[in-house]
């Protein structure tokens, strides 16, 4: 039982925290786009590709013009990029959602390995030196707060920004005419034509904005978190997004609670050289809370009724 | 209408990624006879900066050295490993190289298949479905002795840490692993044994990061390690483990490189632990080439410069440097063992 002391030890220290809110920050950029484009009735399973994308770019910009700022801008760029595919693709041409999801994340994986070799030759990618790195701010005052001023006030830009935006989403889909807009598209695209609402272009900005979030999302992990690109390197953060997103039955708030309980996993999986259990069980941890809460506390999680379904003009 | 035009968005977008994965090219001179050479990569693919990038920097060294043709695939998925081996043995080149232990099953069916073309595999053997050595006469296994690279930057970490001459000073280094299987724990473990044999008080902790690909995941089992005292950090998993040269130069400690000399990688990387793929693959060709080959396994070690270590981007005090230069002779001569199971 000495692994359980030793995880509930862990749970009071703020270094935990600290990282639990990090880890969560990476899964929360996604999830946002993700929920924003689906509320719109735009299926997207994408957030893995745009998120590689953008970690790629935003690595490249930043070895070339030594701005971390201007970098994470080329990566939120790409990542709109390749949502601006998936949105021509399956609002325009009225695809199947689901595969050129699946088409744009396997196009990611290998444009960015085709691109390394191009750009880098065999060698390494170069490695972003410590002051070119979106940086670390600790928030003057707050900081010293005991244990909060830790985990909410010493940490990356990015999370800041992510805060940021997670009540901007939350408050512009459900408090704004725009957000009424969205939901209006996502439920009944009919309706909301007939009252006026452009469904297209509502979709499209939705689809966009997941884009640019993940893109977000990819350069914290590059250029703020590593200071390197390695291929694959998102390692299945979009799709963990993807289940935050479900498990949150579609609003930003529950797809924070998820991205929580996902980063306080990793965080606990991180320290398993201290804790004395196999790294393997540890590992599965995350996953295992998901089963039971999902099982026990969500319930039922009904996506927006237009979700998937693409919108025909004058159709029934 | 829209099903059709995505159909045909499907084929274009399977075919532009065949079209990316067929990036290995032939090429070559004249000459008497002219050795055709053919390396598979595992999924890891050739800018891995670690074995596969390393196999071909032995590959091209061979061919500069002997004129021979050489052909690289990478491999994209576990089921490409099978036709990628069967299209060069096919084509009778002299020798297929596979590049990782997660090729031991096709090597050992291909093989089977092939019996007169020679095969090499590096971190394996030519193996069945259960893991057991098919002992071909067409196969040879490169293998190496992890722990003896290991040990040297053991020596180094237990050194720096008995002198009080690393960061904290707390009695306590640590080594990130990528996933707990023979190669990375060969590393561990020597590592542990020589800092130990260094330090007799020391304490190494041993994380996994269950990952090869993601800096941010090895970042955060290192962070928790450093935040338990652990002062110099050794990375033992790959792409993952720039993660940890990463935290450990981000809280002003020293950090350990493997596989490669990763010197550039961060400025706190005091020493890499060395396993000389390019050296193994070279050999390998140079068999070939000189008709040497044999079949069973072949072992690089200190003993025969396949493994080592480099001095990176700190100064070693003397009595560092004279340590370091009489364990490697023992080990060479063969009264230090470093041991092959983490202790």
């Amino acid at each position: 039982m000495t692994a359980v002391t030793d995880i509930l030890h862990l749970l009071f220290t703020a270094n935990l925290w600290q990282a639990t809110l990090a880890a969560a920050v990476l899964l929360l950029l996604p999830a946002l786009g993700g929920v924003i484009s689906e509320r719109s009735g735009v299926v997207n399973i994408a957030m893995e590709g745009m998120m590689l994308t953008g970690a790629f770019f935003g690595v490249v910009a930043d070895l070339a013009w030594h701005n971390p700022l201007a970098a994470t801008g080329v990566a939120m760029l790409a990542g709109a990029l390749m949502a601006t595919v998936h949105a021509v693709v399956s609002i325009q041409f009225r695809a199947d959602q689901i595969v050129s999801g699946i088409a744009i994340n396997i196009f990611a994986a290998g444009l960015t390995v085709f691109l390394v070799n191009r750009i880098y030759g065999l060698q390494d990618v170069g490695h972003v030196g410590q002051s070119e790195l979106i940086p670390y701010i600790n928030v003057p005052g707050l900081d010293q707060i005991p244990f909060l001023g830790k985990v909410l006030f010493q940490q990356n830009v990015i999370v800041y920004a992510a805060l940021i935006i997670l009540v901007l989403t939350h408050v512009v889909l459900f408090r704004t005419r725009l957000g009424l807009r969205i939901r209006a598209v996502g439920e009944h695209p009919q309706a909301a034509d007939t009252a006026g609402i452009n469904v297209f272009a509502i979709r499209y900005g939705a689809v966009i904005t997941s884009g640019l979030l993940s893109g977000l999302s990819g350069a914290f992990l590059a250029i703020g978190i590593s200071n390197t690109f390695v291929p694959n390197m998102t390692d299945g953060r979009g799709y963990i997004a993807l289940a935050a997103m479900i498990f949150g039955k579609w609003t930003p708030g529950g797809a924070f609670i998820a991205c929580l309980i996902f980063g306080l996993g990793q965080a606990i999986y991180d320290n398993n050289s201290i804790i004395h259990v196999s790294p393997y069980l540890l590992s599965m941890l995350p996953y295992l809370l998901t089963l039971i809460v999902l099982a026990g506390v969500v319930g039922r999680s009904t996506p927006p009724a237009a979700d998937g379904l693409p919108y025909v003009p004058g159709s029934e | 209408m829209a099903h059709k035009r995505l159909k045909f968005l499907g084929v274009a977008a399977a075919v532009l990624m065949v079209a990316m994965a067929c990036g290995g090219s032939p090429s070559g001179g004249g000459g008497t006879k002219q050795y055709k050479i053919g390396l598979v990569t595992d999924i890891g693919g050739l800018n891995d900066k670690s074995f596969n990038h390393l196999a071909y920097v032995g590959l091209e060294k061979a061919k500069s050295d002997f004129g021979i043709v050489d052909s690289v695939t990478e491999s994209h998925s576990g089921n490409d490993y099978v036709p990628n081996l069967t299209s060069f043995a096919s084509k009778n080149y002299d020798l297929v190289i596979g590049v990782g232990f997660l090729m031991q099953e096709a090597v050992g069916t291909v093989s089977g298949t092939f019996p007169n073309i020679h095969f090499a595999i590096i971190d394996g053997a030519g193996t069945d479905s259960t893991g057991k050595d098919l002992q071909h006469t067409n196969v040879q296994s490169l293998f190496f002795k992890e722990q003896d690279a290991g040990a040297m930057v053991g020596v180094i970490s237990g050194m720096l840490e008995k002198q009080g001459k690393a960061k904290k000073n707390k009695g306590v280094i640590s080594a990130v692993g990528g996933v707990s299987i023979p190669p990375v724990n060969h590393y561990i473990a020597g590592y542990k044994w020589a800092a130990t044999m260094e330090d007799p008080g020391i304490k190494v902790e041993v994380g996994y990061s269950n990952d090869f690909t993601d800096p941010a995941k090895c970042q955060g089992v290192a962070k928790g390690q450093i935040n338990d005292g652990s002062d110099i950090l050794f990375q033992v998993a790959g792409g993952c483990g720039l993660g940890v040269l990463q935290a450990a130069g981000q809280a002003g400690l020293y950090s350990i490189g493997v596989d490669a000399d990763q010197k550039a990688a961060d400025p706190s990387v005091i020493a890499s632990a060395l396993k000389k793929v390019d050296v193994a693959t070279y050999t390998a060709i140079q068999n070939v080439v000189k008709g040497q080959f044999k079949s069973g396994a072949l072992t690089f070690s200190i003993a025969n410069d396949g493994a080592g270590y480099a001095v990176d981007n700190l100064t070693l005090p003397a009595d560092i440097q004279a340590e370091l230069k009489t364990v490697q002779d023992k080990i060479k001569a063969g009264t230090l063992t470093p041991p092959a199971d983490i202790p």
